[in-house]
Parts: structure tokens; C-alpha cells; sequence
């Protein structure tokens, strides 16, 4: 049986940067990944936004410190990401938007965020084409922006193995077996292992690694379906989001990545729950009409690529992390709701110092985002 | 310009002509023909400029799959190869990203049309063509997608008349002469639909595929089954400049050479022996382009050997044990430099020579295009695969295998029928590689004519046998098939020569004794006569060794085979193996005086949308410790337009030389779309129908 300080399941976009800020800290730390290589679970699927601007307290810190991290990748590793700070706009075409995000806007604010109202012909200006009738402005935060979640992972992997790090991939964990109220033995289908401490970073099988040790978790995965073009000249920088809805899709984003590419997500409405992330005809015309709805001068675009990822999401749209009650080495960082590639960075960074350097200083994270709360709010920013 | 005006087996058909511009200057090209052909027969062989490097790039498969082709036309980026040529375009080479092209959209709706169908055929070639045509007899309903205007695949880049037996295959008949046949066939039938110059683009869980047509619409087509016969692409090579312009495919070269009759080159060299390759030097030759030589790494002809005799009786020679090293040239091909190779595949460089060509063909094999076999398979669909989809075999193999797939797929839909077991005993020995090589039968010259057969290599061919009015000629019967040698077993010739006129080796000749010491010959000639009566010509022995220059005596045209056949007299002693005519001036096949030898071996290109080398590849997975092709998307690799489709083929060996082995590497994930779709080719605009 291998032992290590501290096993990770789930070479994502949490488990990554957690990996490396642990083994910084000088713990002995493997990360088991039931795929290939890190990173293929839901972080290949996610298409490359990063934000502070959420609406409480634990995910702003979050974000704000993943924007910091990411752009320092770049600047004093040396290792490209392809951060752009193009920001997150917000367009708005209705009364009921404006109202919703303006009186969001004062709640962001009191927690000290970049964010604004624009009118329409600054949205305009920042997103050439943008279909102009009905447009009431947007708000906007220009801080936040976007990087490629494949070289974001492919950074915190070789800073993460440099740091000692080791990576265990192909290995699926099958079993856990307790002794009391403590994981003793995780069991693979090729090895065991034990940790004085595991941390479930499972994404969307988050979930099936709770029962494994008597845990359940209130993580359901449904599927999303994302897409990217080909590139052309820079035109517009910032993430849009257009939170409007129609009969086949909740929101929908997309922006223009480091290459070119317009990359695009939609949310399908009824949601797609499971874990398939085989692709279906419907999402192309689904995209395309939303896409072209608010931006039509896309129109001669071609499309490049289209796929499927999760979104683990809890009851109350926010992630559970902490320590549980009932078993006493477990560290849970699970149910992201969509945006582990965005709030990975930070969290990592954030949990390991509260595992090894005892940090009281996120202690209202950890009562946020605890599995014990009633999990009764609901995410205004999904 | 750069056309073929005179061809010896294409005719050439009335255009309409069209004016357009390239970066500013006036051009004329062909109305419809693809824009990539009009540049090319204006000399323009650089398409776009590569963001990576300003490196110039030109066409490499024109067939639309790859995209390097793409040029700004009416300022949108679109693949040359498939967008038709009209009057007045504005034709611009693409330089790094292009603009967003313009809009003035307003309204739109969005509406996917869905066709149903009972069987999907993805890729109207051979195997397609006939077994929607075994499938439409039993009444089920055909959709058959097909991104050419024209059916029949590479049948009709196939000018070369064919192998396996008239019964089955139309053996010597010529590929575009069949795919005609074939396309009559299909549009007299009610119960089959072509859709052209569309492309199946993804193949969905909810039993649907997606469709594009080009700068067309996109569709939904619903099926119960679906054939998969969508050919096959061809292998790049990785050597330093293996992406200049003038490096491509053999493919594109048929495609430019027989489909659109551009005179793409004036010297050409060729890398790869099997028939795909043999076959271009010898389109080449017949277009007037000068082939300056072949060369395989392995130590011997991967292709016919019939292919290769012929070719090098026309004066080309071929390097075993050879490989190109690198190309070079000041924004295009100007020289290539090759070298033998020792028995670990190592360049000896003491070898290395540089040849000046504007043309390097890589015919370096092909890969079946199975991607939408394997979803297909992965989603539970009733889906079955034929010709070079299911394996790479010649035409004549896919046209008997497309028909038992189009029986197999009757049944696996419910249909009670039985399949002769003869035909699957038929389309293994029509799929066999070239088999064992005998010793010439002894020749003994009559007074009256008589064939003698330079072909003694068992492969799946037999129309001299039964296009013999006499039945003269039989097969030698050692295996019992149509692999078998043909001999002489009934001394009743009448001279006719149309055993020689068939021959798709042209390996047949007649001779007959006309003098004590003199022998009348009769030969196959494809090439457009440079000669007539009293000339004297070089007459080779089979494997292109000069006999003697022999004097014509006569030449007739046979219509039906398009083949002239050459009688000339020579000395009765060369007569029995005097089999060609040799057609090219052996000086163009010399050396240049100085070895090019200022490269890097690493610095190929091995992902060419994204200019990823492999020393770029082979850093990144030792750095990465990469067992995962997807890791490679972080470099670039397979992100481009063609979807990795080029790139995938390669990566086992650059894997192995970055000391993996390949066995431990999980492939990449291939996901739709396999084409790149526009946006408008999911909406209909206000107004529109």
C-alpha cells in the first residue's frame, strides 16, 4: 500500500493548482486521475473565463485571487496561458435584467468590486456588432477575463510534478475501506493508498467518491455544450453574457479567445442531467440562433468544434468545501457548479493554507461553502 | 497559363472563360472550376502566409479536408480547392488570421431541414456507388452524400485503365470512364438521392447527421443504416519544408492534373512506390510533366510491379532504400534533397543528392477516413464500412466490397437474403497485394503473331483473357483465381492486338518473325505520338533497359481502349522482350552539381494548420511526460481547421522518437465537426426561402 501526506482524487481544474500549492508547502502529495492525462474531465470543457465578480463574499475572494494567480503564471513563471483582461459584460434588453443586475450591481459594489453600468454605446464599443435594438447597456467588470483552460492545467501540472507532486493516471478509485470515522485504505482498480489526508476533487463524479465512504453528497451533474470557431482578427475582448433565456436554453457566453476563436457555451433549458457528454443535433441550431440573435455579425463564421461538458452542481449553485462530520480525513472541494476552471486557482491556493498552515483567515469561505449549511439561497450568477 | 491542351486519354471540355483578381492583378480562369485550379494554371501556387513562421503555404490535399488552401475570397476565408471559380471574384491571399468577414444580416430564422432516409451513404466513390445500387434494387430509400460535384470518388482522377475482371470490376476500363457508368446508374434510380458537394460533418447520438453543403446550408439527415464509404486521405511525410508550396499529395496532383487538365509542374519528383505513386509519375508523363524520379524507403515497389516496369521503361527512375531528407526553396519549391538509408532507416548522408524539381508529391500510402464508422459503432447505429473506409485496396476491390456491404447492411436492416460466399472469397483476392514474381516464359517467335506477356507478378487481373475473340489466352492456374499469370494456351491469334489495347500494365506485346533475323513488335502506347512511320524510336526491355531505337512501321488508335498500338520492326533477338517506348529524356533525371544539406532534420512540419514541428512535438512530450495525444492540443496539435486529420497519422512515430511507445499513448478525441461549418448555413435570412 502507497502512502502519501495527502491524496488527491481528480487531476482537474481544482485538483491541479491544489496539488501544487500543497507540495510547495513541502507535503508529500499524489493526485490519482481515472483518465489519462489531468485535466480531461470537465476542465477540457470549460472554455476559459475567470472572474471576481460574483455575488458573496467566498467566491469573490476566490476569483480575485485566481485573476492573480493566472496573470503571475505568466509573469514570473514564464509559461503562456493566454490570460486576456478583457473583462465580463453583461448586455441587457429588458426591464426586468436591468432591474435584477443594477440592483446586483449595489451588492457588488459594497464588496469593493470593479463592476459598473454602461450604456449602450459603450457596449457597442466593446462588442462591434452587438445587436443594437432594444439595447439597454450592461454592466461591466473590467478586471476580469479569460485564459485556455488546457494551458492553465498544463502549467499547474509541471509546476505541480517540479513542486514533487506525484501523478497517478488511468486509475480509477473503486473503494474506500474505514477504520472508524477515517478513510484507512483508498482502493483502485490497480493499487491502494493511504493519506493522512484525501481530498475529493472528483468534479463530476464528485459525487460516487462521497458514497465511497458513506458520504452523500448533494452533487448532480448535468451537461452543457460548448463550441468554437475558427480564428480571425481580434475584434472584441470581453466575455458576454447574455442571461436571457429562451424555449431550449438558459443563458448562453462566449468571447474571443487568445487565438481568435469565438468560443461559445449554451445552457440547455430543461437541463441535461447525467453525466453523457455525447454530442446531440440539437445544440448546433440551438447556438447558432442564440449567437446570432444578439451578435449577427458573426454570421459568416465558421464553427469549428463543438463538445460537451458538466456542470456539478449543488442545490444552491455555490461549491461545497470543507471538513465533514462523519469522516474525520476528508477534505471536500466538489460541486462547482460550472466555474471549477475559474475558481480553481484561488481555491487551491486558499485550501492549502488551511491544511497546512491552519489559516483562520478563510474561515468565512469555509462556513460559506460548508456541506452543512441549509443550502437554501440561490446563485444569482450562475 | 498552365493548362494541358493536348492529353492522350482526357479530352479536353468547353468552358466558359471568367475574369478575376488575385491581390490586385487580372486574372482568367474556367467558370466553376475550383478557385485553387485558376491560380494554379496562373502559376500562383502560394496561397496563404502562415502566422507561425510567415511561412508561404500552398495546396496539399484539394479535396477539401485539410484547409491549407484557404484563400479571402470576396472577403470571406474560404478552401480554394472547393469553391467554384466566378466572374469578377476578388481573390486575395489569406495573411495570418483573416478579418471577421462582413455581414449586413438583419433578421433571420432559424431552421435545420431534416431528410429521412433509410440508409445514409457517406461518400459517393466505388464502394458507395455500388452498394447504394445493390440497396436501391431491394427498394430501400439512399441518401447518398457525396462533397464533389460529380459522383465517383477518385475513380475519377483515374485515367489509367483498370485492374481485376471485366465481370466484376470493368477491369480495362478507366476510372473516369467507370465512374461515368456508375452515376448513370444512380441518377436513373428513383429510390436514390444524391446530395452533392456536401460533406457529412458529425454523426449525433440521437441517430441524426449532420450535413453541410458547401457554402450551403446545414441538414439533418435521419437514418436507419448507413454505409460508410468515405475513402480514404492520404499520409504526410515530415521532413524540413515539407510544407512549402509545391509539396502535396499525390492525390491533389491527379486532382489538378486529370480532373481540371493543369499543367501543375514542369519537373516533379515523387515520394512513395505503391501504386498511388507509380500511377502519378505516370499521369505526369502523359500530361507532359517531367518526372524526375521515385524513391521508397523500403527495399522494394510497394505497388504493381506491372506499374513499375512501365514507368521506368518511360525513362523514370526509381530509388529503393531512398528517402527525401528535406525541401527547399525561397517561398516555394525549388530542390529537394534525398539519401539512402541503411538498415535502421538511417540517411547515409555520403549518399545525399539534390535534385531541382517545382513538385514534390508525397505518395507515402493512405488511411482510411473511418471516423464516422467509430461513432457510429460507439452510438449502437446499424453501420458498415466499405471500400478504403473499411481497408485500402484499388477501386476495383471497393466496387465488388460496396456491394457486398450494400447486401450486408439489406440484411443487418431485416431483409432475408443470402450473400454468395463466392463474393466474399472474390473481394479478398480483389483486396490481395501484389503477390509472387516468376521467370519469364520461354518465347518462341512465329511467323505469325503471337502474345507475349511481361507480366509475371500474381495480381488480381484477368481482361486479356476475356477480351481474346479466340479465347487464346488463359490464366496459368496455379492458385485457381484471377491472381494468376496469363498465358498463351491456344496458338490462334489473329493478331488483333486488342490483348495489347487492354492490358491495364500494358504489358502485352505481339510478335511476329518477318525476316531472317528481323521481328515485327506491336506495343501499347498511351502518350500523345511524337512519331510516325520510318521514325526510329527507343524500345525498351521491361524494366526500361534500351533494347535498340526500332523503326515504326505502323501505328492504329484503338477508340475503345484509348490506346495506340505501335508496330515497329526490330532485330529478332530483342523482339520477345521488347515491351515500351521509352518517352522521357534521361537528362531530367540528373542531380543537381551541389548537395542542399543546410537543414534541421526536426524542424518538419508534423501538425500543419497549426506549423507544430516535430521538435516542438517531441520537446512537449518528454517535458509533459505525454501518454495522452489530447495533452498535445496545449501546443497546438490538432487544434487547426482539418481537425487533426492529418496530424494523427503521424504522431506514433514522432512518439517513438521522443522514446514512447505508442502502445501506452491514448489517441486523441476526434468530435464534430469534421468539416468547418458557417454560422449562415443554419439560418434563412428575411425574405429567403
Amino acid at each position: 500500500m502507497k502512502n502519501y501526506d495527502i491524496l488527491i482524487i481528480g487531476a482537474g481544474s481544482v485538483g491541479l493548482p491544489l496539488s501544487y500549492y500543497l507540495s510547495r508547502k513541502g507535503k508529500k502529495v499524489a493526485v490519482l486521475d481515472k483518465r489519462p492525462s489531468y485535466g480531461r474531465g470537465q476542465n477540457r470543457a470549460a472554455i476559459g473565463g475567470i472572474r471576481a465578480t460574483h455575488s458573496d463574499p467566498a467566491k469573490i475572494k476566490i476569483g480575485q485571487m485566481s485573476i492573480e494567480i493566472v496573470k503571475e503564471i505568466e509573469k514570473n513563471e514564464g509559461i503562456a496561458v493566454d490570460w486576456i483582461e478583457g473583462g465580463y459584460l453583461y448586455p441587457v434588453y429588458d426591464d426586468e435584467k436591468e432591474k435584477a443586475l443594477k440592483s446586483l450591481l449595489e451588492v457588488q459594489k459594497s464588496y469593493g468590486l470593479n463592476i459598473d453600468w454602461i450604456d449602450a454605446p459603450k457596449v457597442i464599443e466593446l462588442v462591434p456588432g452587438i445587436t443594437e435594438e432594444g439595447l439597454r447597456g450592461g454592466t461591466f467588470s473590467p478586471g476580469d477575463g479569460s485564459a485556455s483552460p488546457l494551458k492553465v492545467a498544463g502549467a499547474f501540472f509541471k509546476l505541480s510534478k517540479t513542486a514533487g507532486t506525484e501523478f497517478i493516471f488511468n486509475e480509477k478509485v473503486v473503494s474506500m475501506e474505514m477504520d472508524g470515522d477515517k478513510i484507512y485504505k483508498v482502493i483502485t482498480d490497480k493499487e491502494e493508498y493511504s493519506a493522512d489526508l484525501i481530498i475529493n476533487a472528483a468534479g463530476g463524479y464528485g459525487k460516487e467518491i462521497g458514497e465511497m465512504c458513506g458520504l452523500d453528497l448533494p452533487v448532480v451533474p448535468d451537461s452543457h455544450e460548448a463550441g468554437i470557431t475558427e480564428p480571425v482578427k481580434h475584434f472584441f475582448k470581453p466575455m458576454v453574457v447574455d442571461l436571457r433565456s429562451d424555449n431550449q436554453s438558459a443563458n448562453f457566453y462566449y468571447y474571443q479567445n487568445y487565438e481568435g476563436q469565438i468560443v461559445f457555451c449554451v445552457t440547455p433549458e430543461p437541463k441535461l442531467y447525467g453525466v453523457d457528454c455525447d454530442n446531440t443535433s440539437e445544440f448546433l441550431p440551438l447556438a447558432v440562433r442564440r449567437i446570432l440573435t444578439l451578435h449577427p455579425k458573426l454570421k459568416n463564421i465558421r464553427i469549428r468544434k463543438t463538445w460537451r461538458g458538466l456542470y456539478p452542481m449543488t442545490p444552491d449553485g455555490f461549491p461545497i468545501v470543507g471538513k465533514t462530520k462523519k469522516v474525520s480525513n476528508i477534505f471536500l472541494a466538489v460541486g462547482m457548479c460550472g466555474q471549477g476552471f475559474m475558481l480553481g486557482p484561488g481555491l487551491g491556493k486558499i485550501i492549502s493554507e488551511i491544511i497546512v498552515d491552519g489559516s483562520k483567515e478563510y474561515d468565512f469561505i469555509l462556513d460559506q461553502l460548508s456541506l452543512y449549511r441549509k443550502f437554501e439561497g440561490n446563485e444569482l450568477l450562475k | 497559363m498552365n493548362r494541358i491542351e493536348k492529353h492522350p486519354v482526357l479530352d479536353k471540355t468547353e468552358h466558359n472563360t471568367v475574369r478575376f483578381n488575385f491581390d490586385g492583378k487580372e486574372m482568367e480562369g474556367f467558370e466553376n472550376e475550383p478557385v485553387s485550379s485558376a491560380l494554379f494554371a496562373n502559376g500562383v501556387k502560394e496561397f496563404s502566409i502562415h502566422k507561425k513562421g510567415n511561412a508561404p503555404q500552398g495546396i496539399f490535399c484539394a479535396n477539401g479536408q485539410c484547409s491549407q488552401c484557404t484563400v479571402i475570397i470576396n472577403g470571406s476565408p474560404l478552401k480554394s480547392c472547393v469553391t467554384p471559380l466566378k466572374e469578377g471574384m476578388d481573390i486575395r491571399t489569406l495573411i495570418h488570421l483573416p478579418e471577421l468577414p462582413e455581414t449586413d444580416m438583419k433578421d433571420f430564422e432559424q431552421k435545420t431541414e431534416t431528410l429521412k432516409t433509410d440508409v445514409l451513404i457517406v461518400g459517393g466513390g466505388p464502394s458507395g456507388l455500388t452498394s447504394a445500387l445493390e440497396l436501391a434494387k431491394l427498394g430501400f430509400k439512399i441518401i447518398i452524400v457525396e462533397d464533389k460535384d460529380k459522383l465517383g470518388g477518385k475513380l475519377l482522377l483515374q485515367t489509367h485503365k483498370f485492374f481485376g475482371s471485366q465481370e466484376d470490376s470493368y477491369a480495362g476500363m478507366r476510372g473516369f470512364e467507370i465512374a461515368a457508368l456508375l452515376e448513370s446508374q444512380i441518377k436513373e434510380n428513383e429510390n436514390i438521392t444524391v446530395l452533392y458537394e456536401s460533406s457529412a460533418v458529425g454523426i449525433y447520438k440521437d441517430q441524426k447527421a449532420g450535413v453541410y453543403k458547401n457554402n450551403g446550408k446545414f441538414s439533418l439527415i435521419e437514418f436507419d443504416g448507413m454505409v460508410i464509404s468515405a475513402g480514404a486521405r492520404e499520409k504526410s511525410l515530415v521532413f524540413p519544408g515539407n510544407d512549402l508550396p509545391g509539396v502535396y499529395g499525390a492525390g491533389a496532383f491527379q486532382t489538378l492534373v486529370n480532373r481540371d487538365l493543369i499543367k501543375a509542374s514542369d519537373k516533379v519528383f515523387i515520394v512513395g512506390s505503391g501504386n498511388v505513386g507509380l500511377i502519378g509519375a505516370y499521369h505526369a508523363l502523359q500530361a507532359n510533366i517531367g518526372v524526375v524520379g521515385i524513391c521508397d524507403i523500403l527495399d522494394k515497389v510497394s505497388g504493381y510491379k506491372v506499374h513499375s516496369d512501365k514507368i521506368q521503361r518511360m525513362g523514370v527512375p526509381l530509388y529503393l532504400k531512398t528517402t527525401v531528407l528535406a525541401a527547399d526553396g525561397k517561398d516555394k519549391l525549388e530542390r529537394i534533397t534525398v539519401a539512402e538509408v541503411d538498415k535502421n532507416w538511417q540517411p547515409i548522408l555520403e549518399t545525399a543528392r539534390t535534385y531541382e524539381v517545382d513538385t514534390l508529391l508525397i505518395a507515402a500510402g493512405l488511411s482510411p477516413v473511418d471516423e464516422f464508422y467509430k461513432s457510429a459503432k460507439k452510438f449502437g447505429f446499424k453501420v458498415i464500412k466499405a471500400g478504403d473506409a473499411d481497408e485500402i485496396a484499388e477501386a476495383s476491390s471497393a466496387m465488388f466490397g460496396g456491394r457486398i456491404a450494400g447486401l450486408t447492411m439489406a440484411k443487418e436492416l431485416g431483409r432475408k437474403i443470402e450473400i454468395d460466399k463466392a463474393y466474399y472469397e472474390k473481394a479478398e483476392i480483389l483486396k490481395s497485394k501484389p503477390g509472387k514474381v516468376y521467370e519469364p516464359n520461354k518465347v518462341v517467335v512465329k511467323e505469325y503473331f503471337t502474345p507475349v506477356f511481361q507480366c509475371i507478378q500474381d495480381i488480381p487481373c484477368n481482361p486479356c483473357t476475356t477480351v481474346c475473340p479466340k479465347n487464346c489466352i488463359t490464366l496459368d492456374n496455379k492458385l485457381g483465381n484471377i491472381l494468376d499469370i496469363p498465358l498463351y494456351s491456344n496458338d490462334e491469334c489473329i493478331g488483333c492486338g486488342l490483348c495489347v489495347a487492354i492490358c491495364p500494365g500494358l504489358a502485352i506485346s505481339l510478335v511476329k518473325q518477318v525476316e531472317e533475323s528481323f521481328a515485327e513488335v506491336m506495343l501499347p502506347h498511351e502518350f500523345l505520338l511524337d512519331f510516325v512511320p520510318g521514325d526510329k524510336i527507343p524500345v525498351t526491355d521491361i524494366s526500361g533497359k534500351t533494347l535498340e531505337d526500332a523503326e515504326v512501321l505502323s501505328s492504329r488508335f484503338n477508340k475503345k481502349y484509348k490506346t495506340h498500338l505501335i508496330t515497329v520492326k526490330m532485330s529478332l533477338a530483342n523482339a520477345h522482350k521488347a515491351i515500351g517506348i521509352r518517352v522521357q529524356d534521361p537528362k531530367i533525371t540528373e542531380p543537381a552539381k551541389e548537395t542542399y544539406l543546410d537543414f534541421l532534420p526536426d524542424d518538419g512540419i508534423v501538425c500543419r494548420c497549426e506549423r507544430v514541428t516535430v521538435k516542438e512535438i517531441v520537446d512537449f512530450i518528454k517535458e509533459y511526460h505525454v501518454r495522452d495525444v489530447n495533452q498535445l492540443k496545449q501546443i497546438r496539435v490538432g487544434m487547426g481547421a482539418c481537425g487533426s486529420k492529418t496530424c494523427s497519422i503521424l504522431l506514433p512515430r514522432i512518439f517513438a522518437q521522443a522514446g514512447v511507445d505508442y502502445s501506452e499513448v491514448t489517441p486523441g478525441t476526434i468530435r464534430p465537426l469534421t468539416v468547418e461549418v458557417p454560422m449562415s448555413s443554419l439560418i434563412n435570412e428575411d425574405g429567403e426561402k
